[in-house]
């Protein structure tokens, strides 16, 4: 790779430049050539991985040959085109090289924050304190947390009073109760659904990728691992109803961990997900499967039928991280999807390292990380949503901070970590592009308060942000073997 | 037509280096992707196709960098980038910067407001291009690098850009910890104002120094890069070399007419300032110093030559670097000699006691 373009975020190799100069000219010379080329490429073409400059006006040079050719073909024609472009033509698939080792910390204050400024400090002595076992200055310092957080305001004063429980809960040895009913860990996700944009992004996001991975299929089958409430559902059924053609039929496979109190909450989901299939006449199948971990399932519980026949996407939200608190465990669970053939697999995780070795940088990443997370909420109109919002960031909190080995199961890692891992797996990037980006945009601006949220592109996957800090990741990945060459 | 275009393209393939070539004709591509005929911008394409980077307070190559949003300006923020030697960045146990404390207290440290360039219209505090760039800044001149997300157009026009300056300059010179000089003596201890700018970025520089001039407010330096004027007037250097490196004259007029108000021309004095609804800025004492770097390959080098001969006229400071065989952009990649004798004469202009 040419290191100053890396740098500045595109990525050539150094013996393809004059190839890619020469793409330039050619593109160049066929916008100046195609009539109305321009305002169509900037309208109808979908753009996918700008990095990738090469793919990326390989794209544009056919799209505008091909207007050129036959001018008198409608605009419906060249949006199907747009939807197969998804997969980069065969020959260009080359494993993207490993995401360098170095990592990064976003820092992103606001006004405010300068007074809290010796907040951080103090909970930073802290943190340094426990990492060094000496607990009774720890204790000291905790106690100082509080006091000086009082006199905050908003997401500062709520931050450090979370970090500082999660200290003290370390401190004296007092780990979170678990596991807490499913019931209220749900409440507290609808909540969190309703007041930030972070998962209606990640469903939209999502559903969008699996929704082009199923084009052109009769059945299809989507394999959840983050089934919860299955809010991301009804709107990928909507969307598959209004299928020109007619939908296919859908299959959801839903899996869950057990419920506390042994009720069926699984099958209950996948009820009301059946009436609501039924009144937007899509044929619907369900099965709930209740596992303690991913790593429980074996392709050969999954009934899964022949390929030819059924379409497979697996979606796995906020969950895959979990798999790193046990040796071997995420391995397992990625050979399982490979087993499963799947078309597509739908991953959306947090964007920060917050599975480090180190005590002290596991801190000091998740409090910039949640510190960044609560300032979005500030501006949320529903309080009571806001409230739970909070406790729900807040148990995410305590897990990073307080707790160790297999009851650590909040290990985020970043998009750059996850790709390493599904390379290695076996799997090549599906790229989300301009359309997905566009839409996803226009979510956010939905939510009241929602000025700092963003999206960005990176390397063919979307993440939504707030200002300059992304905090989500969405990725699409399918099987190596599986690269179609495309148009 | 085609001929012609073949000749321009060879022609701006000779004078830099290929991967320079191919970074500005992919920007120049996709920014003819962007503007659209009717005056409107495809704001959310242009956002998908930037490559942006996150702030990072872990020191890279000495370095490290955070973003402060003011909360009372849509998109509006800074994003800073100090030396570890300065201000600790997250090597240590330091997390974020400490501010109860200044830069230095026996050194001088410049402070450099940046305004990215993009015609008013394109990129970001947080593009990629220019977090490289303001890092190699901060390293070759050991300044502190203040980094302006201004509003852009068409969705922000005049005076917009000018007014996040504005904010800006009272943000940083109001900051205790960005104070350095000796301390004993309290009128030492200030922070030490520079504001520079490529393109865009470059005319906003000089009409936030103008007003602070007109208030009293200290600025010690204006450094402008390829600053974006105009006028109604063709000039010669943009008849000759129009659409020959990189940049045609209509694309030029349709940023104009994005920032402009509506109804304006081009010898509106934010493009013209010192044409003929222009002012004089002759007894404007406070006005800084001003080093102006022009490309000899960039058709609007007769606006800027303009600009700092009047400058002089007016008795004001200037610094000319004037750069025979550079084009635009010349210093996004450090790979040619204009790069470095851009960034002799910056760390010069900055640090004049060195």
């Amino acid at each position: 790779m040419d290191e100053l373009l890396a740098v500045v975020g595109y990525k050539v190799r150094s013996s393809d430049m004059a190839e890619v100069a020469q793409k330039l000219e050619q593109l160049e010379e066929a916008m100046g050539n195609a009539r109305d080329g321009i305002s169509q490429l900037s309208n109808d073409t979908v753009h996918f991985n700008p990095a990738d400059i090469s793919n990326w006006l390989e794209t544009m040079i056919n799209n505008l040959d091909r207007a050129f050719e036959d001018s008198s073909s409608s605009d419906y024609d060249l949006k199907a085109i747009a939807g197969k472009a998804i997969y980069t033509t065969a020959a260009r698939v080359k494993p993207s090289p490993a995401e360098s080792s170095s990592s990064t910390r976003p820092l992103v204050l606001v006004d405010s924050q300068e007074n809290g400024i010796r907040l951080v400090h103090t909970l930073m002595a802290c943190a340094e304190a426990v990492h060094q076992n000496n607990l009774s200055l720890a204790e000291a310092l905790v106690k100082q947390i509080g006091f000086l957080a009082v006199s905050q305001v908003g997401a500062m004063r709520k931050v450090a009073t979370y970090f500082a429980e999660a200290l003290a809960r370390r401190i004296y040895g007092l780990y979170p109760e678990n596991p807490i009913h499913h019931s209220f860990s749900d409440m507290l996700q609808i909540h969190f659904y309703e007041t930030c944009p972070y998962l209606k992004f990640a469903h939209f996001t999502a559903n969008q990728a699996i929704l082009e991975a199923f084009q052109g299929k009769n059945r299809v089958h989507v394999i959840d691992f983050s089934m919860n409430q299955g809010m991301q559902w009804p709107a990928l059924m909507q969307a598959l109803a209004l299928r020109p053609g007619g939908p296919p039929a859908f299959r959801l496979t839903g899996i869950g961990p057990p419920a506390a109190d042994n009720s069926d909450h699984l099958q209950e989901v996948g009820w009301k997900l059946a009436q609501l299939a039924e009144t937007i006449h899509v044929e619907f199948e369900y099965r709930g499967f209740v596992a303690n971990s991913l790593a429980d399932l074996d392709a050969s519980m999954l009934e899964l039928r022949p390929s030819e026949t059924e379409a497979v996407a697996v979606n796995s939200v906020f969950e895959l991280h979990k798999l790193l608190a046990r040796p071997g465990a995420v391995e397992k669970v990625l050979s399982v999807v490979r087993q499963i053939r799947p078309e597509i697999v739908t991953v959306v995780e947090q964007e920060a390292n917050h599975n480090g070795p180190g005590f002290l940088d596991r801190f000091t990443e998740s409090l910039h990380y949640y510190s960044t997370m609560f300032d979005s909420l500030e501006g949320s109109v529903n309080s009571q949503d806001k409230v739970m919002s909070e406790v729900y960031l807040g148990k995410q909190i305590c897990n990073v901070v307080a707790c160790e080995g297999v009851d650590r199961v909040e290990r985020h890692e970043t998009l750059g970590q996850w790709r390493t891992r599904f390379g290695s797996a076996g799997f090549t990037p599906v790229h989300l592009g301009s359309n997905a980006f566009k839409q996803a945009s226009m979510l956010l601006a939905l939510f009241a308060g929602g000025d700092g949220y963003r999206v960005e592109e990176n390397n063919g996957c979307l993440m939504l942000g707030w200002h300059t800090r992304p905090l989500i990741a969405t990725s699409a990945w399918q099987l190596a073997t599986k690269s179609v060459v495309a148009h | 037509m085609a001929g012609s275009n073949e000749v321009n393209l060879n022609e701006s393939r000779s004078v830099v280096p290929l991967n320079t070539w191919v970074l500005i004709s992919n920007f120049k591509l996709a920014y003819n992707l962007l503007r659209r005929a009717d005056g409107t911008f495809n704001r959310e394409l242009a956002e998908f196709l930037d490559r942006k980077v996150p702030s990072n307070s872990i020191p890279v190559h000495g370095v490290w960098s955070f973003d402060h949003v003011d909360q009372r300006i849509p998109g509006l923020f800074y994003r800073l980038y100090l030396q570890d030697s300065h201000q600790r960045g997250c090597a240590g146990a330091t997390v974020i910067p400490d501010m109860d404390k200044p830069l230095s207290t026996t050194d001088i440290v410049p402070v450099i407001i940046f305004f990215h360039g993009g015609s008013f219209s394109h990129s970001s505090a947080n593009s990629a291009i220019y977090d490289t760039f303001c890092r190699r800044l901060v390293n070759v001149s050991n300044s502190v690098v203040v980094s302006v997300n201004y509003r852009r157009s068409p969705e922000h026009r005049f005076p917009c850009a000018y007014e996040d300056g504005w904010t800006a300059l009272e943000w940083v010179r109001s900051r205790k910890w960005l104070r350095s000089g000796r301390s004993e003596s309290e009128s030492e201890s200030k922070v030490y104002v520079y504001m520079a700018g490529d393109s865009s970025g470059g005319n906003i520089v000089h009409h936030v120094a103008v007003r602070a001039a007109e208030e009293g407010i200290e600025v010690l330096g204006n450094i402008l890069l390829h600053p974006l004027f105009g006028g109604e007037k063709r000039t010669e250097s943009e008849i000759r070399l129009d659409g020959k490196y990189f940049v045609k004259l209509q694309d030029r007029d349709w940023y104009w007419r994005a920032f402009l108000p509506e109804g304006e021309d081009r010898d509106h004095p934010a493009c013209n300032p010192f044409g003929p609804r222009g002012r004089s800025l002759k007894g404007l004492t406070s006005f800084p110093k001003t080093l102006v770097c022009v490309a000899g390959l960039d058709l609007l080098q007769d606006w800027q030559l303009a600009y700092a001969n009047s400058l002089s006229s007016f008795s004001h400071h200037v610094n000319l670097l004037y750069l025979k065989d550079a084009t635009i952009g010349f210093y996004f990649l450090p790979n040619n000699d204009h790069f470095s004798s851009l960034m002799d004469q910056i760390n010069n202009f900055v640090n004049p006691n060195c």
